[in-house]
């Protein structure tokens, strides 16, 4: 699902495994007290160990970027696998959080 | 080449991974590609939240059927709830419509159907539900 590191220049969600409806409310819930306790100029959603999401976790993602730009921050996506990225590419999401790679 | 597959499951989120893997692998015999795979398994997962979000929100439980047929190179893939029905599809098909208004959902379940399969029907049920038809070629692409 998801876990979290904070690092020296950003916040962290590492998403693994697989998102949909069954695991959305945890990681909704997980995702903003993150956020709350830790803030943060720039947030990271690494999606490298990400097997599986649905238009689900695009929802999930929107809402919170919501946060994130309430707070002046920036989000940045990072490694989807190439069905996810076709799935982050038609929701237009790459103009709100980019994409980057490394 | 014409096989057959029939589910009948409750419509709850766990059962969301159960359908799409389990559509996957009954177009396994087509030797579909990894990208192929994916699509198959992002459609049948959005057709499902739908049954799972919308269909049977005035209700405790419903159920989902899924039928998927392979029809020489092409999967066919129905997927049918009992549930409320859509009042207005061409709405409802319309990229970031939604009836959620919590900003938690982004609207493209259609669009997503659309674009990772060749081709999608939406209809209403005589008798309640929603049916939604999807078809995907998968003779290899170069």
């Amino acid at each position: 699902m998801v876990d979290c590191r904070k690092g020296s220049d950003a916040l962290y969600f590492n998403f693994s495994g697989e998102i949909d409806e069954s695991c959305a409310h945890k990681v909704r819930s997980y995702m903003d007290d993150m956020l709350e306790r830790f803030p943060t100029k720039k947030v990271v959603m690494n999606m490298k160990d990400l097997k599986f999401m649905d238009s689900t976790g695009i929802g999930l993602l929107l809402g919170r970027y919501k946060k994130i730009i309430s707070k002046n921050s920036v989000a940045y996506i990072l490694n989807p696998s190439s069905g996810i990225d076709r799935l982050l590419n038609l929701s237009g999401i790459y103009q709100l959080m980019p994409k980057v790679e490394k | 080449m014409k096989n057959f597959m029939l589910l009948r499951v409750p419509a709850e989120s766990k059962s969301e991974a159960f359908i799409r893997n389990t559509v996957a692998s009954f177009s396994i015999e087509l030797n579909p590609t990894i990208d192929q795979l994916e699509d198959i398994k992002m459609a049948v997962s959005e057709a499902v939240t739908n049954c799972v979000v919308h269909a049977y929100k005035d209700r405790i439980q419903g159920e989902i059927e899924v039928f998927a047929e392979i029809i020489n190179s092409e999967i066919h893939i129905r997927i049918t709830d009992f549930g409320c029905g859509i009042n207005n599809i061409t709405e409802a098909l319309s990229p970031y419509f939604t009836t959620d208004n919590t900003t938690e959902r982004a609207g493209i379940g259609f669009t997503v159907m659309r674009s990772f399969m060749d081709d999608l029907s939406v209809k209403n049920n005589e008798y309640g539900g929603v049916t939604v038809l999807m078809r995907k070629n998968l003779i290899k692409e170069d």
